[in-house]
């Protein structure tokens, strides 16, 4: 093993991290097996896989495929991709419907649920000492699957702990995704944007809850869109609301600054609450009457004020609750991984919501937005400029000292690096296995 | 015949303000109601109901070229240049509204940090026949590959 679990955690200091951590594969390898293969990966949503025999397929790190599935009496399991005679990967289209997963070379049979159905012409095993009842025969289940709200996580660790202590206070973001819809549920709709990034995976993650770059990565389009509005016509109200969707990117240091950020156990994050820079979009008449008559008007009022920006659930998943799309990210290499842009349909709401939640998903996240790429362009060099041999270290100080620490989350404000400081100590602690010696378990 | 050979130079001229690229003048050629559309999706229906790599209307249009030459949008700190090939110019017929459609096949390569890429797919125009030339109601780009993991695209093919 090139690192020791003392030099591990001596790349991580409170306030600074080493740049091996972005630039070195031998980390990236390590991050692979004990962070993607400890904490809980999302895998999907139960809403692409409705009917018995519907799958879903994916990786669950970098490289291992899985398949969500839904057997014939309705449960939804996540099963490795793989045969269990010669390993071919079995499922090699990303969704569909099948009676049975077959595998293309010589023909082995599963069931849904991953049992297995069918071995061509078993007789040959008679007497051979292969056991055709070897649950080994089955594809394989991962260690743990489970949903919250119809959002599909599993884990490669036997010792996980479970879902919801996982989650911990980050769960009520979920929990608001939904409510949201009038009917209680969101369903995966309208599509998805796959956008490579030639970088580390964790600039991404990092730059989620950074709210001292949009003024300055994103101020190129929010001054267009402002010199585009200054040359309307007072009666362009098509145009001027439709650009305006843009200058909210451009917000204040003191805006962000009391939107606040959240964090949690196990690298978990978001920023907003009382507000974020969503709050003030318009709600929707049909949509607010749809709210009232399904939760009442006190009830709406709550759902609609908990207005978080991005939600991290830490290493895989990100959402926005106010705008019901999510981004998934799968690593690749030191210096590549693919992000996902998935939007939901809220369930009894007017169609126009899911439509806004698109047109968002394109302006925004697509990789032909005028934002993402501004984004992505920040980290690629930083996976340059970070082969500079000039200075080991990054730093993270912003409000080091002012973070409060309550108990089952810590706050502090919305400027402030806290966002990085509960990312990397998730980093730290899955890396040196140190919640398996703490408290979750084994990890041996 | 003589209408085809018109379309085709309208289609070779825009492509060529793509290849400078001069947006100013490429934004020009569309009318009020102009839509560009990259579906992500084969077969993809529509773009309000579905998620695209671009739908803009003059709107975002105006705002995308002045972020194209703003000195602080760092993803554009790089050259992109461009350039395409047209070819299977098709007049479909006309839409309802007089509208001509003309599909085509295209390949563009683009440079863009540092790197050469290759594009290719069909174009669907809709042509408003405007005095000796034409104006561009709706421009769809049905990439081959709209559907795989895309790289930041910044300039409209």
């Amino acid at each position: 093993m090139p690192y020791t679990e003392e030099e591990l955690a001596n790349l991580v200091e409170p306030n600074r991290l080493h740049r091996k951590i972005y630039t070195d594969p031998d980390i990236f390898e390590l991050e692979m097996e004990r962070i993607w293969g400890s904490a809980w990966i999302f895998i999907g949503h139960e809403s692409q896989v409705p009917a018995p025999g519907d799958f879903f397929t994916t990786n669950i790190n970098h490289r291992i495929p899985v398949v969500m599935s839904r057997d014939r009496t309705g449960k939804v399991h996540v099963l490795h991709n793989r045969c269990a005679h010669k390993g071919a990967k079995l499922v090699d289209t990303t969704c569909g419907n099948a009676r049975a997963f077959r595998c293309c070379y010589h023909g082995w049979t599963y069931n849904n649920d991953g049992t297995i159905l069918k071995i061509p012409n078993e007789g040959g095993y008679d007497n051979t000492g292969f056991d055709l009842k070897d649950p080994m025969n089955n594809m394989q289940k991962v260690a743990n699957c489970e949903s919250y709200r119809g959002f599909v996580f599993a884990t490669l660790d036997p010792h996980a702990p479970d879902l919801k202590t996982w989650l911990g206070g980050a769960i009520d973001c979920f929990d608001n995704l939904c409510d949201r819809a009038p009917g209680g549920e969101v369903e995966v709709a309208g599509g998805v944007l796959r956008y490579e990034h030639d970088c580390n995976w964790k600039f991404f993650l990092e730059n989620l809850n950074d709210t001292m770059h949009p003024m300055v990565t994103h101020q190129s389009v929010v001054q267009a869109a402002q010199e585009y509005i200054a040359t309307l016509p007072a009666d362009a109200v098509k145009q001027r609301s439709e650009a305006e969707i843009i200058p909210p990117f451009g917000a204040s240091y003191e805006v962000f600054e009391n939107s606040g950020i959240t964090g949690f156990k196990y690298g978990h994050h978001y920023d907003g609450g009382k507000t974020s820079i969503h709050a003030d979009y318009s709600v929707q008449p049909e949509y607010w009457e749809a709210m009232v008559k399904a939760y009442g008007e006190e009830r709406t009022r709550e759902i609609l004020s908990f207005n978080t920006h991005n939600t991290l659930y830490y290493p895989s998943l990100t959402i926005k609750t106010a705008v019901q799309n999510i981004r998934i990210v799968r690593p690749i290499a030191v210096d590549k991984c693919v992000v996902e842009t998935w939007s939901f349909r809220l369930k009894d709401a007017p169609p126009e919501m899911l439509q806004r939640t698109l047109l968002y998903s394109r302006l925004i996240n697509s990789s032909s937005s005028m934002v993402g790429p501004d984004d992505l362009e920040a980290y690629m060099r930083m996976q340059a400029g970070l082969q500079s041999t000039g200075d080991d270290w990054v730093e993270m100080y912003r409000q080091y000292g002012r973070d409060r620490d309550l108990g089952d989350r810590v706050v502090g404000g919305g400027t402030s690096d806290l966002d990085m400081r509960t990312q990397y100590a998730a980093w730290k602690n899955y890396m040196t296995r140190a919640y398996g010696t703490a408290e979750v378990g084994s990890h041996a | 015949m003589h209408d085809l050979r018109r379309i085709e130079q309208f289609l070779y001229d825009e492509a060529n303000l793509l290849d400078q690229p001069d947006l100013d003048s490429w934004i020009a050629l569309y009318t009020e109601d102009g839509s560009y559309w990259m579906p992500v999706a084969v077969d993809q229906a529509d773009p309000i109901n579905h998620v695209s790599l671009f739908y803009d209307d003059r709107v975002m249009m105006e705002v995308r070229r002045r972020n194209f030459v703003h000195p602080r949008a760092a993803s554009k700190d790089h050259p992109v240049r461009c350039s395409h090939i047209i070819g299977n110019v098709r007049l479909q017929g006309s839409r309802d509204n007089g509208d001509l459609v003309v599909t085509s096949n295209f390949q563009a390569l683009v440079f863009y940090r540092n790197e050469q890429r290759a594009f290719g797919g069909r174009y669907e125009h809709h042509l408003v026949p405007s005095g000796d030339s034409y104006r561009i109601r709706h421009k769809k780009v049905t990439l081959i590959n709209c559907d795989a993991p895309q790289k930041s695209l910044t300039i409209y093919l």
